[in-house]
């Protein structure tokens, strides 16, 4: 029987929540297509997360169980994937798009010479492949594209669909990677720096973003208050990033990542359209900028114009207020 | 170290566009070297004035791309292919990387270099694809290089954190526009760059066949991004204006 | 490749594209610089482009498939409002519609990208396509003198040597300035802002709303309530499937009335003229630019000096005597006349102001410096408060009357004309601005 295939991430002991928008997407298109829906598991302690992954209706499960996949490698990573592609021959593997993923997809794709789509915001499958939506020219429109072919691998921006349980008791079937250390060509010398203790913005359901506006310490101690406020991720403009005053993963834009939230305040961000890119799909939208002409503005449901010293104490006493 | 740079030309994204009838049309004039390749074409730059060797780039692309090649060659590289197309040929990130590959296949070279996506498409998919179909170890998302030896180390920019990767050569790695500020070619360079050497070739000297070309994905229309409403803009007293949102914020949009 | 160029040209706008292409054409050694991305990125301004230089530059250009041009002016008009009516002198003729054209609208970001393209083609024919260079993202930062001769050009850090500079760097002449051919001040009742916006139609829509056939388009000036009362004018040209509509402002009448463009220019949007032929229209493209009065007397003291030509408008060649802005054309015709002065200069092998005077002689011969001399007094006349204003109010006044027809005895035009002169100027005032028109015109 044919399937559709979902790659479950994991990140910091968890199932990433994008993964799992996914499976709950592939499992409805599987459903109605009269497809399995199956999913791999990739991590040094795989089956730790059977029961979160058979909550959202796969009803076969791979786990390739190793201690190799300790830290993200691209290598041992895709020939873990090749193989299991190659053996469970899904019509569809979809993908959450992260870091993770967009370092093998094309890899991946190449290896099983399979059609691949990247950073799509939705798909269906059709005759003989998938129709997807992804946005293109810095997010300034949609591009409907069509992939066929045998195989077919997808990458899902995160967000781009609900959660939905549907539990199913699934079999588990353990493949082994048929990689060891001594055949990785790349070496991981070290891993520098890791923001695996602030909250992770694909999943934050709000989120605080500083632009070049926020100048200083005093800033940034009003911007790190106001997340802590709304229990919110933060994130930063390239301008932020890049002068070092933010961690580089925090970056939101084209380079950085794409973020949809159910909250996104845009604090002293000038709205240029790299940035925009990768929070227009945020819900509601906040921003807060001295310049009445600044294109976030265009995207903002709620736009505050002002300098944000002096509007950040009041907003956040008010919100403080609201919380109580 | 010999670099290759893989270098795209790509319409502008921020010039005007329009769509009509599910078409994307834009000002043909208006392109631009991928920012990503640019950042590629300087890291590579620097590395070898530093280490000594020699950088050339390649572009597949019509006519005019070797103005983009042009360009690359004015900030300092050594040496251009051009690898003709007509431009309408409907390729995807699959056809660029079998075509990058052929083009590979019998050349020397310590480091390929590539973006680590297309600013109009943001595919993110060609420069893994032509280190898997030349077998070779690969970093994406380069945000700095380092020579060491014959080894080239890369910080990554990973989900969570960086990593530090040492790759073999001969290897490939995509590049962040984060990694530099590409170099803006002085006048000196701009008039180097006409006596440097473009390789103009057809892809037809690659012998590929024309299944292997075709792209396995399609795009079949453009449209609009749907829009979102029209927001509410507040201006005045600072502290006025900010409590309204806060309470907006609850009891409006319900985000609280 | 540090040997010297016979002529370094300042600007990639008309009048220094012009210059390099009938350089390259002459076979001469040259180097055009210009500081945006591409020649026609900084040019956001357009419009018409008037007389049939164009033709001279590029033989028969209407017959490429996608020149640089977007539509040919069959049709004019000239727009007298008041808040509530317009009142045009509209002329259309078939004669306009042969090849070559007296006049192409033209979007400068593209036409000026075209002729670059045109230039290269020249060089690539001529004997220094090895040696000859358009250079494009680069600014030059001063023009290099000794003993009060040009010598070359610097770009930061960097020098480049040529026996002659062609300065043909638009409105804002800083390198003019620096090499002491114009006051360091120019009085700022000499600058006008121009301000536009390309608005998108269904190209269907477009044609059917002005009545275009084929390739053919229209170009409308305004005067009167457009501007609300300051010194100017509006104008608008159809493009392909976009019009260009705009206003050329007095910055000193703004900041005197504490006006801004953007403000004004919403302001003639809501006319009920304006706003019926923009309707259902996306704005594209929003742009300003300053743009000279065309007042002879901010022209530098000299239009050459040992080594070096201006051309264009960084030597205040313009027009805007009311019926049209004519900037382009000069600009063509002046960076032509420049770069042939430069191909004798190389015959004799004298640079020197001896030789290169002859441009200004050429130049009073041609019909820019005659039409700048000879309409001078029509610009200054435009630019008073009677023809800003009064006439247009008085003018649209009659029409209104005239054209209104009341189930009552309809008085004789006459009287309705002497009615509407007694309401917004007087007669003393009008006879006044006849005659003077009629000497100006
Ligand atoms: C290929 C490419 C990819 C890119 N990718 C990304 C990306 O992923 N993410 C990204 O963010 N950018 C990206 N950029 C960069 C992007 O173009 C902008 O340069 C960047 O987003 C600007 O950041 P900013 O808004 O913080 O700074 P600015 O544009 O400088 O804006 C600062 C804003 O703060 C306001 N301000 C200043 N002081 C105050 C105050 N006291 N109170 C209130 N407001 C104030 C100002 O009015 C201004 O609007 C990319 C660019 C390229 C070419
Ligand atoms: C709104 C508006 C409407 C107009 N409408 C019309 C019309 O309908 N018809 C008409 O004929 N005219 C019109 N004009 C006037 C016309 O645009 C100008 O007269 C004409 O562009 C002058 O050409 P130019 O080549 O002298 O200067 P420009 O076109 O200004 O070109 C100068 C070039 O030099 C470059 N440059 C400047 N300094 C340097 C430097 N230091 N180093 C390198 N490069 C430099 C600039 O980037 C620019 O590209 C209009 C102007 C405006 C503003
Ligand atoms: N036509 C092309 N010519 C040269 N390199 C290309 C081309 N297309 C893609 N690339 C390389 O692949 C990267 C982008 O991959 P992708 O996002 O998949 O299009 C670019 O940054 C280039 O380095």
């Amino acid at each position: 029987m044919s399937s559709i295939l979902t790659y479950i991430a994991i990140a910091d002991g968890k199932v990433k929540r994008s993964s799992l928008e996914v499976l709950s997407h592939s499992k409805k298109l599987a459903d109605a297509a009269g497809f399995t829906t199956e999913a791999v598991i990739i991590d040094p302690n795989a089956s730790n997360y059977v029961e979160d992954v058979q909550k959202y209706g796969a009803s076969k499960i791979y786990l390739v169980e190793d201690a190799l996949f300790s830290e993200h490698r691209n290598s041992p990573l895709l020939s873990a994937l090749a193989k299991i592609v190659e053996t469970v021959d899904p019509k569809v593997t979809a993908f959450a798009s992260t870091e993770g993923t967009k370092d093998i997809l094309g890899a991946l794709a190449a290896n099983q010479k399979a059609a691949v789509v990247a950073d799509v915001s939705s798909f269906e499958l059709i005759d003989g492949g998938i129709k997807a939506t992804r946005p293109v020219m810095a997010a300034k429109i949609l591009a409907n594209v069509e992939a066929k072919g045998n195989k077919v691998l997808v990458s899902v921006r995160s967000g781009s669909y609900d959660l939905n349980e549907s539990p199913a008791t699934a079999e588990v079937i353990s493949v082994d990677a048929g990689v060891s250390e001594g055949d990785l060509k790349a070496k991981l010398r070290e891993i520098i720096s890791s923001t695996s203790d602030t909250i992770d913005l694909n999943e934050a359901e709000s989120i605080v973003a500083a632009g070049r506006g926020v100048k200083d310490d005093e800033g940034k101690a009003l911007i790190s208050e106001l997340a802590g406020v709304l229990n919110a991720g933060i994130g930063a403009s390239r301008a932020l990033t890049e002068s070092g005053m933010y961690d580089p993963s925090l970056q939101i834009g084209q380079t950085g990542k794409v973020v949809s939230p159910q909250l996104y305040i845009a604090v002293g961000i000038s709205g240029a359209i790299q940035h925009v890119a990768g929070m227009a799909n945020s819900k509601v939208i906040v921003a807060i900028n001295k310049d009445p002409d600044a294109p976030i503005f265009e995207v903002a449901d709620y736009g505050i114009v002002g300098d944000l010293y002096k509007v950040l104490p009041p907003f956040i006493e008010e919100l403080k207020k609201i919380k109580t | 170290m010999k670099f290759y740079v893989c270098i795209k030309m790509v319409p502008d994204v921020t010039a005007p566009l329009q769509i009509k009838e599910g078409e994307l049309i834009m000002d043909a004039d208006r392109v631009v070297l991928n920012a990503y390749d640019a950042s590629a074409v300087e890291e590579a730059l620097v590395l070898t004035e530093k280490h000594g060797g020699e950088v050339e780039v390649v572009c597949i692309g019509p006519a005019k791309a070797s103005e983009t090649i042009r360009k690359a060659l004015a900030m300092g590289a050594d040496k251009g292919t051009h690898i003709q197309t007509t431009g309408d040929e409907g390729y995807d990130s699959t056809s660029y990387a079998t075509i990058l590959s052929a083009f590979f296949k019998d050349k020397e070279y310590d480091v390929l270099s590539l973006g680590k996506q297309s600013q109009d498409t943001d595919s993110g998919l060609t420069g893994s694809m032509v280190a898997e179909k030349l077998d070779l170890p690969y970093a994406t998302n380069a945000v700095g290089l380092e020579v060491e030896d014959s080894k080239l180390i890369v910080k990554r920019q990973g989900d969570t954190g960086q990593e530090m990767i040492e790759l073999p050569t001969p290897c490939a790695v995509t590049c962040s526009n984060d990694m530099n500020d590409p170099r803006i070619p002085n006048l000196k360079g701009i008039m180097a760059s006409k006596r440097k050497p473009i390789d103009s070739i057809d892809i037809s000297s690659l012998g590929l066949s024309d299944e292997e070309l075709s792209p396995a994905t399609k795009t079949l229309s453009y449209a609009p991004k749907p829009a979102r409403k029209a927001g509410q803009k507040f201006e005045g007293e600072a502290d006025e204006i900010a409590r309204k949102v806060a309470q907006l914020l609850d009891t409006e949009a319900n985000v609280i | 490749m540090d040997e010297k160029f016979d002529c370094i040209v300042i600007g990639g706008g008309v009048a220094g594209l012009s210059a390099a292409l009938t350089l390259a054409r002459n076979n001469m050694k040259f180097l055009l610089i210009e500081r945006g991305e591409f020649a026609g990125s900084k040019n956001v301004s357009g419009g018409v482009l008037w007389g049939s230089d164009l033709n001279k530059l590029v033989p028969n250009y209407w017959e490429e498939e996608d020149g640089g041009w977007e539509r040919f002016i069959n049709h004019r008009r000239l727009t007298f409002m008041d808040e509530q009516s317009t009142f045009s002198l509209d002329f259309k003729s078939k004669h306009f519609n042969e090849a070559p054209y007296s006049g192409v609208v033209v979007l400068r970001s593209k036409f000026d990208n075209w002729l670059s393209a045109k230039v290269q083609e020249a060089i690539d024919a001529s004997d220094f396509a090895m040696d000859s260079f358009i250079a494009t993202n680069i600014k030059v930062d001063e023009v290099l003198m000794e003993n009060d001769k040009a010598v070359g050009i610097r770009t930061g850090e960097e020098e480049f040597h040529a026996d002659s500079v062609i300065i043909a760097e638009g409105v804002n002449n800083l390198l003019t300035r620096q090499v002491g051919l114009q006051d360091k001040y120019v009085p700022a009742d000499h600058m006008l802002t121009g301000i536009k916006e390309v608005i998108r139609f269904d190209q269907k829509v477009l044609e059917d709303r002005f009545q275009l056939n084929g390739l053919s388009g229209m170009s409308n000036e305004f005067v009167g309530w457009a501007t609300d009362g300051v010194e100017g004018g509006g104008f608008l040209y159809t493009n392909r499937d976009t019009i260009s509509l705009g206003l050329v402002l007095s910055i000193k009448d703004m900041r005197e009335k504490k006006r801004s463009p953007h403000d004004l220019l919403n302001h003639f949007k809501t006319h009920p003229t304006i706003a019926d032929a923009i309707r259902g229209g996306e704005i594209v493209e929003y742009s300003a630019h300053v743009v000279s009065s065309g007042d002879s007397r901010a022209m530098p003291k000299e239009l050459y000096k040992d080594g070096i030509l201006i051309a264009g408008e960084a030597a205040n060649l313009l027009m805007n005597a009311g019926k049209a802005i004519q900037g382009m054309d000069y600009a063509m015709r002046s960076g032509i006349l420049a770069a042939e002065t430069i191909v004798k200069a190389k015959e004799q092998n004298d640079y020197s102001s001896a030789v290169l005077r002859e441009y200004r002689a050429v130049l009073n011969d041609s019909y820019v410096m005659k039409d700048i001399n000879n309409f001078q007094d029509a610009v200054h006349l435009l630019h008073t408060e009677t023809m800003q204003s009064k006439v247009p109010n008085l003018i649209c006044d009659f029409g209104r009357q005239f054209f209104t027809i009341k189930n009552e005895p309809t008085p004789k035009s006459e009287k309705m004309l002497l009615g509407a002169i007694k309401r917004h100027s007087s007669l003393w005032e009008l006879i006044q601005l006849g005659f003077k028109a009629r000497k100006s015109l």
